[in-house]
């Protein structure tokens, strides 16, 4: 029989058991739609970390760290703010810039946030990263002792124009200590002088939510001069250096520190994120491995149903493997649709958790820019997904389900092929 | 499938020879559709020979027998039409299994409707047709391949007698005009006194062969 024949024939008996070929093709179509929808939402969430780092960080820089970006330090190592001193004499380091930072509640014109203020050497800081830009007024070379430099989210926090801090402004900003069994308020004002251009990314650096006051003012108004990070420019961002002079700063702290590089740390991140992806997409094979028992189930129906018709064509001088080409077609057809099916839902499906992920995310007091030299302060942050649905993702999703379909019906599809014209034609 | 072998044909030897128009007429489990089967390559014997066309049928591969299913053209009682097929597609089916294009597909299932007299009814299905209108459509699949012989087992089981009538001319014309082989199995003593030689078959064996 021709392949296009064997086709005909086979989807003319799906037509006939419309609303059983339909119930089994959903099964397909579900299994499908599971794995597109979470594998092309979680590339979408990987793409847009991804290019969110890019935008947030440089890429030559380092950051020296007494536990992994200052998270979970397993020893009692310190580091200082003048240890930059030490860390500038190395080769191939620019300038470095301690970061001095501490949770703060800051009295802003009608509202009141806790922000991450951040002590900072500006000119430092301008130099390293780019996003360190004032769109409002002016960052200072010469700091006086009480400016500061408020983030785009911290000026405009809902994005919407209504404004909470601007230059000249002066702010009130205090956090507590514990003096015995009380809680004790350390006050600071300060005035703003700049305003950053919005970055809208997150990443290892300036974010939209930081509060910036020199790294002066903070050592006294903190009242210590430990800091958890120090952040290094490098006069460029190839790898060898990059390794190079890690381990020289490793080694000037007696191999006490971390030194994370923001494009090892990204692509930690990146492969942590293709593991979730690997992992969710199994979760929803299970749905394709019970498609696919579906099919083995209707197509053994369908076996003991049509054993006649077997029968008849056999009769007619079809060969065994003219019947399980026959068996084979009908599921890899109902393989082919699901698929279809399922990516068309799955990709939908995706954009859905997409729309809904992305509004739960811009939300005020959402996702917060990650640790690092911005201070991690929440809220203010926008971030859109859009799923991603790859050529490769199509591919993939049509050849599961066209190859579960098979597999699954390869059994009845084979005990069809062997049945004998005499017996076939025999049965009731 | 039960463990007992029964013996359903015994000692059973004859030739046919080409353009013969042969009855079995035999009764119920006397081995006559065996036999057919046999001849039709639908079946083996456990022992013995099968020579069709100079072949031994009952040393081929299952690839080999179903190769010589398709020079044959049989005809069963109960039709075997594919329902949800129509008249045409039906008969049109053992061309496609043999791989013949569409477009002559159409054309020889069409001539071998009309041949039957069922030129205005190729697209109905088969539960549209009356009985003797699903057996004319299941002589024109069997004819339609021109096949070197026709086997049919109890053709006329399920017609009515105007029906098995009409039947028995196209077979009887069939050979006399295309010198067409044919084998018809019955009980029925109206079919069989209407061949030019009847074999008579009881528990298995053959206990008369007679040309008239």
């Amino acid at each position: 029989m021709r392949a296009r024949d064997t086709m005909s024939y086979a989807f003319g008996a799906i037509r006939l058991r419309k609303l059983r070929s339909g119930l089994t093709t959903l099964g397909i179509v579900i299994g499908i739609a599971a794995i597109v929808a979470l594998m092309s939402f979680t590339q979408g969430f990987q793409v847009a970390i991804e290019s969110q780092f890019q935008e947030g960080f440089s890429t030559d820089t380092v950051i020296v760290s007494t536990g992994f970006l200052g998270f979970g330090s397993n020893s009692d190592f310190t580091l200082y703010v003048n240890d930059t001193n030490y860390i500038n004499t190395i080769d191939n380091v620019e300038t470095s810039a301690a970061i001095l930072s501490r949770s703060c509640t800051a009295d802003l014109g009608n509202m009141t946030r806790v922000l991450g203020v951040t002590g900072v050497n500006y000119t430092a800081y301008e130099i390293m990263y780019s996003t360190f830009v004032a769109e409002r007024g002016a960052i200072p070379a010469v700091p006086s002792n009480d400016s500061a430099v408020i983030g785009h989210g911290v000026y405009d926090p809902f994005g919407n124009g209504t404004i909470e801090a601007d230059v000249g402004d002066t702010i009130l900003l205090s956090y507590s200590v514990r003096n015995g069994t009380s809680l004790v308020y350390i006050n600071k004002t300060v005035t703003v002088v700049a305003v950053l251009a919005e970055i809208g990314a997150f990443g290892l650096g300036p974010s939209d939510s930081g509060f910036y006051i020199p790294i002066e003012t903070a050592v006294e108004y903190f009242d210590t001069d430990v800091v958890s990070q120090i952040v290094v420019k490098l006069v460029d961002d190839s790898e060898a250096m990059v390794t190079s002079t890690s381990d020289a700063i490793k080694a000037l702290f007696s191999n006490m520190v971390s030194v994370t590089s923001p494009t090892a740390l990204l692509a930690t991140i990146s492969s942590a994120l293709g593991l979730v992806s690997i992992l969710i997409a199994g979760i929803a094979g299970i749905s394709l491995l019970v498609a696919g028992i579906g099919i083995m189930n209707i197509m053994i129906v369908s076996l003991i149903e049509r054993t006649r018709e077997i029968g008849i064509l056999k009769a007619l001088g079809a060969k065994g493997r003219t019947v399980l080409a026959v068996f084979l077609t009908e599921a890899g057809l109902i393989g082919l649709i699901g698929a279809v099916a399922g990516i068309l839902l799955g990709a939908l499906l995706g954009n859905l958790i997409g729309i809904g992920v992305s509004a739960m995310m811009s939300g005020d007091g959402g996702f917060g820019g990650m640790g690092g030299g911005g201070g991690s302060s929440f809220g203010g942050f926008r971030m859109a997904f859009a799923p991603v649905v790859t050529p490769s993702l199509i591919l993939l999703a049509l050849f599961f389900g066209v190859v579960v379909s098979l597999v699954f019906a390869l059994y009845p599809a084979r005990r069809a092929s062997k049945l004998t014209p005499v017996d076939a034609l025999r049965s009731e | 499938m039960g463990q007992v072998k029964v013996e359903a044909l015994r000692g059973v030897t004859f030739d046919i020879d080409r353009g013969e128009l042969v009855s079995i007429l035999g009764p119920s489990g006397s081995g006559k559709s065996t036999l057919l089967n046999m001849i039709g390559a639908l079946d083996r014997p456990t022992s013995g020979n099968i020579v069709i066309e100079g072949v031994d049928a009952s040393t081929l591969s299952d690839n080999k027998l179903a190769e010589m299913r398709k020079r044959v053209g049989f005809v069963f009682q109960f039709f075997n039409l594919i329902p949800r097929l129509d008249a045409k597609a039906n008969v049109e089916l053992p061309l496609a299994i043999a791989g013949l294009p569409s477009r002559e597909r159409t054309r020889k299932a069409e001539e071998a409707l009309k041949r039957v007299g069922l030129g205005d009814r190729m697209r109905h299905k088969s539960s549209e047709l009356s009985g003797g209108e699903r057996q004319r459509v299941a002589v024109a699949r069997a004819l339609v391949t021109e096949p070197s012989f026709l086997l049919m087992d109890e053709p006329t089981g399920n017609l009515d007698s105007v029906s098995a009538g009409e039947m028995m001319d196209l077979v009887v014309d069939l050979n006399s005009s295309k010198n067409m082989t044919a084998v018809i199995v019955t009980h029925n003593q109206e079919i069989s006194d209407r061949t030019k030689r009847t074999m008579r078959m009881r528990d298995g064996r053959i206990v008369s062969d007679q040309v008239t």
